[in-house]
């Protein structure tokens, strides 16, 4: 196959002059930059988990919710005309509800539709009547 | 020789920086004169060569040893020359380099001008193949691997390299003998 006798003897080509030392010298280039590279990475990975962890603390630790007893007397603060109300029909026999809130239950259901606010009211003028639920 | 080459590399591995520099001045001479062959273009051999010696060292720790070494680093150099000349078709690079290459072309010819002319034909035939005739045809007939090497280096089967190299030869066959005529 002459064609293949061709290929064979064609005239090859080299390297030029100081090739290996242009390959040494961009490997040492090369590592450089790999080794800026790698510490930027881990720079910001650290500050990333440092933000993370300072984030969670003031969230759970600084601004966590206030105990279950005092929730239970925030009905009052949301409607000042209660105590008004509570003070004139004080023969009326309260009872006290205190219900406790699960706060890792509230956190695992928390979407992003709006909060549903429930507002108890007396809807009833019957005084001899205790609220049932 | 395969035997240092395995224990070249073994230190290679190992981030040792003379075992590198050996293997490169094993191979430079080989690389560049095949990334020659492939993009037609010296200076762009010769950059594409450093690459893949970066390459080698920088992913030595990926290579394994059911393959020889040659097999792998013409692997590595195949890929390499296969992406500039996708990217240099699409963008129709005409570079000052292609001076330069002229230029090595004239002092071919000024050697031996009866060869020199031949060979130009069959380079400008070969510069005429679609790399996917070109590679297997460069690596079997002038770099001498077997087809079974090429088969394991273009992760193609020994028959579709067999099939690539016949047709390679046929359409080098038919555009030397339109040169001739």
């Amino acid at each position: 196959m002459e064609e293949y006798e061709l290929l064979t003897r064609m005239e090859r080509v080299e390297a030029p002059p100081g090739f290996e030392q242009r390959v040494m010298a961009q490997l040492g280039l090369r590592k450089q930059r790999r080794r800026k590279v790698r510490r930027l990475t881990l720079t910001l990975s650290t500050a990333t988990a440092a933000l993370a962890v300072v984030f969670i603390s003031v969230n759970f630790l600084v601004l966590a919710p206030g105990s279950p007893d005092r929730m239970a007397g925030l009905e009052q603060d949301i409607s000042p005309d209660f105590q008004a109300d509570s003070r004139s029909t004080s023969r009326i026999h309260t009872i006290p509800i205190t219900e406790a809130l699960d706060f890792s239950g509230e956190i695992r259901q928390v979407t992003h539709e709006p909060r549903t606010i429930y507002i108890l009211e007396q809807v009833s003028d019957r005084t001899d009547t205790r609220i049932i639920y | 020789m395969k035997m240092d080459e395995q224990a070249l590399i073994r230190r290679i591995q190992s981030g040792d920086e003379a075992a590198f520099e050996e293997i490169v001045s094993i191979y430079k001479h080989k690389i560049v004169n095949f990334l020659y062959q492939l993009t037609g273009d010296y200076e762009r051999a010769v950059e594409l060569a450093q690459e893949t010696f970066m390459r080698v060292y920088f992913k030595a720790h990926r290579y394994r040893e059911i393959a020889p070494f040659s097999s792998w680093i013409y692997t590595i150099a195949s890929n390499l020359a296969k992406t500039d000349l996708k990217r240099r078709r699409r963008h129709n690079q005409v570079s000052l380099d292609d001076v330069q290459h002229r230029a090595y072309e004239d002092m071919l010819s000024t050697d031996n001008p009866e060869r020199s002319g031949m060979e130009k034909n069959v380079q400008s035939a070969l510069r005429g193949l679609h790399p996917r005739y070109r590679i297997p045809v460069i690596l079997k007939d002038i770099e001498g691997f077997t087809q079974e090497e090429i088969a394991v280096m273009l992760k193609k089967p020994v028959g579709t390299i067999k099939a690539r190299i016949s047709r390679g030869r046929s359409y080098l066959k038919r555009e030397l003998e339109r040169a001739m005529a």
